[in-house]
């Protein structure tokens, strides 16, 4: 006699937990990832006119100078970005890293500061500074310097470079402590000098870091929407291109817009797939028992290297200085008068009942399902092996490859029509944040789950209880960390999410981004600092808790 | 209810390794029966497929007369203890040892009175609010032995329990674990890569060796009659001297020629056929030799070096040839020990020499 339950039939273990869940969760990723890009590819390859060859539209961009230049200028910005972020990035990490200079952790915070805002906001605050009637250009031009125009090329570049510099930044800080500093000893005491044994030793155990942080910058680029809406004018890249197609007349030439984006993916994709086999061709998977040590400079060296970092610093956070200072500030239009005021944040206060809420909303309810589901994602990922989970993985990876502004316009096209008319409505918004950031929490959930033994969730399993409740009592209280931290994450990313918004919101459901993008247009410079200052806030607070309560170092942001 | 456990010609095939291959074991109920094997042997394999979290490749499980092969591992009603304890780090003593009654369902009267029991049995009554963090690890070893227990499992699974423990609190829990499974009368499969473990805690032992029994049986019968030369090398101490059948004789014994050119009388292991002119490997327990000077039948070494061990002496004598011999003698008051480089005679005892095919690899 045995108390043994009798086995259930086939039908019935392909209806428990786990497979129900990848079954959604392949579902879902297929609604709102795959059919948008795979309907987006579709229309590029169909003809506007009926008859028309499939490469058509294709053939028409590389045959158009208004098209294609806008190419060649997406990666003239990107590329010149990416190779300035590393001439800065890379000395300002061994700097912070392996200096004993004042304020060191001060530093990395700024960084992290300058990190985490809106491009957007960057941007205009130092056409504010820079522009044309800008309160740096006229400082200037009163002693007779006349600084160089923020607009066009140069501007978009400088922005790109102080905006996403802090990739590479964080990525070699963090690769730089995992190199031994035995590594080090040997090759001082074979001879060689700091630097040459900075050129020959440290940088190629930190060329995964190096790589990874460049391509980063470059997808960053490539990809963003703000900045040269505000700083192009003349000079068009493609994501503007992108956005100008689709705006001009509402869905009036998505065909022209899927080609533009299917471009932009390509480039994004490749970029991704290049990053993962750099990443792994460069990995010597060093790890350092005593890591590298803080040395003394020499006072020359010491000054240098002071000037430096902290003139970096500062004019990576002047921007937002700007922005604090005029949030207090009394504007007549786009001209801030030096006057005190908190008129600015009335109108914040006015939007608390719209934008304000909207934001608060969507970003909480998205990051909430990004939480229960990339959790369930991460333990298919890391504990169910098999050719279901790896598909998952590669999706999951692959929805980190789509830009906001292809997944607003492949949403658009694929959810604009009855019965599934969904453009507009809120959920709309809540579903593309979901998509583009589950990433966040997956990844932080598969590292600890790596790290976590199966043996306590297999004791749970043979004491009787189901997978799902195994996973609820067992998995989720030990992940709780990390599937905490990965929520902080998510929510300071989506919350000042523009490029999807833009596209995905109607007037109802528009967020604190797109107006701030609004007032910026509209000259109201008062208004945008006060309501940019808010999303700062918004979207620090959770970082700080992340860093100050979780333990979490800066580079858990990259 | 325990029930007995039959495992019948169960394999287990991972892209390219076969870790386990072809085991029948059928283990009664209440026994307590053993895995023993070296590190890679598919002890742990086994037992996981047992408790559900594999699936074999070929053959069935039977609890009782049951096939279970597709009974998922939550429904088995086993009650595994794993090797690095496997606690619930974030759940206290109590609510560690409750978790599978309550997932069982049961009224908070009956948990609160059976766990407070279970952890009583294993003295840990006095701690059951603290966090596994806060507890050592036999204690920690002790909360999830109680927690397999109290659910009264149908068969109880150990990998390897006492792996992580220091040598006296090993010793301590080994004899715990074997009194606690008496009391109950569960069924007990148990694994160790540690012979004197095996020998000491089972009813009966199975020998694996590259995922295959080589011999099942008590541990007294393992030890003295060794089936195969992987056995005689791997259960106790033992003298392994390659040789050379001279001489096969109708009782079975034969005559084996060692390489320093002495002989010694041996009996082939039951089921093997040695031949005149045959390569084999004789095995001698240290402790089956008697020292003498001169008398037939005996052979010649000369003293090399002793060791002392307090209950035991470890001698090791050159025979001229190969590897030295060693010979125990136990350290009692009254035993005289030869001077180092002395001659002496080794008589083994009647039986105790047993001829093996081929040849250990050195
Ligand atoms: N998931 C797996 N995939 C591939 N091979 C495996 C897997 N699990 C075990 N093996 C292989 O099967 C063999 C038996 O492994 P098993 O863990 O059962 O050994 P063991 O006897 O428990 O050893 P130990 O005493 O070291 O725990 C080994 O060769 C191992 O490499
Ligand atoms: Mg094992």
């Amino acid at each position: 006699m045995s108390s043994v339950a009798t086995a259930p039939s086939p039908l019935s273990r392909l209806l428990s937990f786990w497979p129900i869940v990848t079954l959604v969760a392949l579902a879902t990723s297929t609604f709102l990832l795959l059919l948008p890009v795979y309907n987006i590819v579709g229309l590029s390859f169909s003809g506007q006119e009926g008859g028309a060859g499939i490469f058509e539209n294709y053939i028409m961009f590389f045959s158009e100078p208004y098209y294609y230049r806008s190419l060649i200028n997406s990666f003239i910005v990107s590329i010149s970005a990416m190779v300035l972020a590393l001439l800065i990035g890379v000395p300002a990490a061994y700097i912070v890293s392996r200096y004993d200079i004042v304020g060191r952790s001060l530093i990395k915070t700024a960084v992290v500061l300058t990190f985490v805002s809106p491009p957007f906001i960057g941007s205009y605050s130092w056409v504010v500074l820079l522009g044309r009637k800008g309160v740096l250009s006229q400082m200037f031009a009163d002693v007779g310097i006349s600084l160089p125009s923020i607009y066009g090329a140069p501007g978009i570049i400088f922005v790109f470079t102080l905006q996403f510099f802090p990739f590479v930044f964080l990525l070699v800080s963090s690769g730089l402590k995992s190199i031994d500093q035995s590594v080090e000893d040997a090759a001082r005491n074979l001879g060689s000098g700091e630097g040459r044994t900075f050129f020959t030793v440290i940088a190629p155990l930190l060329l995964p870091s190096i790589t990874t942080g460049a391509l980063l910058v470059f997808i960053a680029s490539f990809t963003d929407l703000g900045t040269p809406i505000i700083l192009g004018e003349r000079f068009r890249v493609l994501p503007v291109l992108i956005y100008g197609e689709f705006v001009n007349d509402f869905g009036g030439r998505p065909v022209l817009a899927s080609t533009l984006a299917v471009l932009l993916l390509i480039v994004t994709t490749g970029a991704l797939l290049l990053q993962r086999r750099l990443a792994a061709r460069f990995s010597y998977a060093t790890s350092a028992i005593r890591p590298l040590t803080l040395q003394s400079p020499g006072p020359l060296k010491r000054f240098l290297a002071s000037v430096f970092i902290y003139g970096l610093v500062l004019l990576a956070l002047l921007p937002m200085i700007n922005i604090v200072i005029s949030a207090f500030l009394k504007s007549n239009g786009p001209v801030l008068v030096a006057k005190f005021t908190l008129a600015n944040f009335d109108k914040v206060w006015r939007m608390a009942d719209g934008p304000l809420l909207n934001t608060v909303m969507f970003t909480t309810i998205a990051t909430a399902m990004c939480a229960i589901m990339g959790t369930m994602i991460a333990y298919i990922i890391a504990r169910r092996s098999g050719r279901i989970s790896a598909l998952l993985d590669t999706v999951v990876m692959f929805s980190y490859a789509v830009p906001g502004i292809v997944l607003g316009v492949g949403l658009v096209v694929t959810y604009h029509n009855p019965p599934l008319a969904l453009t507009g409505t809120p959920l709309i918004l809540i579903l593309a944040y979901f998509i583009r950031r589950l990433p966040f929490s997956v990844r932080s959930s598969v590292s600890s789950l790596q790290q976590l033994s199966r043996d306590t969730e297999e004791a749970s399993i043979n004491l009787g209880a189901g997978p799902g409740r195994t996973f609820l009592k067992i998995t989720v209280p030990l992940l709780s960390m990390a599937i905490l931290s990965g929520a902080l994450l998510t929510w300071s990313n989506t919350i000042r999410e523009l490029s999807a918004t833009l596209v995905l919101q109607s007037g109802s459901t528009t967020t604190i981004s797109v107006e701030i993008f609004n007032e910026v247009a509209n000259g109201n410079f008062g208004t945008a600092s006060a309501l940019g200052m808010t999303l700062i806030v918004l979207t620090f607070l959770p970082l700080l808790l992340l860093f100050t309560f979780l333990g979490k170092n800066e580079e858990a942001l990259v | 209810m325990t029930t007995s456990v039959s495992i019948d010609n169960v394999s287990k095939e991972f892209s390219g390794t076969t870790a386990v291959d072809s085991v029948s074991i059928e283990i009664g109920q209440g026994e307590f029966f053993t895995l023993l094997g070296s590190s890679g042997c598919g002890k742990t394999t086994l037992l996981r497929i047992i408790a559900g979290f594999l699936p074999q490749t070929r053959g069935d499980i039977r609890f009782g007369d049951k096939i279970i092969n597709n009974v998922p591992a939550h429904q088995r009603n086993t009650g595994m203890v794993f090797q690095n304890y496997a606690i619930f780090p974030h759940l206290s003593v109590f609510e560690n040892v409750a978790y599978g009654l309550k997932v069982r369902g049961r009224s908070r009267g009956d948990i609160d009175r059976e766990v407070r029991q279970m952890l009583d049995l294993v003295r840990l009554g006095h701690l059951s609010h603290r966090l596994p963090r806060e507890l050592s690890g036999g204690q920690q070893q002790r909360v999830v032995l109680a927690r397999a227990m109290v659910i009264k499992p149908d068969v109880l699974l150990m990998d390897e329990p006492l792996s992580n423990l220091d040598t006296e609190m090993r010793l301590h829990l080994r004899s715990e674990i074997r009194a606690l499974q008496q009391q109950f009368g569960v069924t007990t499969i148990y694994v160790t890569h540690d012979q004197e473990e095996a020998l000491l805690i089972s009813d009966r032992v199975a020998v694996m060796s590259t995922g295959k029994v080589v011999q099942l049986g008590p541990p007294r019968e393992i030890y003295l009659q060794p089936s195969t030369l992987f056995v005689a090398s791997f259960i106790g101490d033992n003298n392994l001297l390659p040789a050379m059948v001279e001489e096969t004789r109708p009782d079975g014994s034969l005559l084996a020629r060692l390489p320093g050119g002495q002989a010694l009388i041996a009996h082939a292991v039951p089921g093997q056929k040695l031949s005149h002119g045959e390569a084999c490997t004789v095995s001698l327990r240290p402790q089956d030799v008697d020292l003498k000077q001169g008398g037939p039948g005996g052979l010649e070494g000369v003293l090399e070096d002793i060791q002392f061990l307090g209950n035991t002496i470890k001698m090791y004598f050159s025979l001229g040839e190969g590897k030295p011999v060693v010979v125990t003698l136990p350290g009692r008051h009254d035993v005289t020990i030869p001077t180092v480089g002395s001659k002496c005679t080794l008589h083994p005892s009647a039986h105790a020499v047993t001829a093996f095919e081929g040849v250990v690899s050195q």
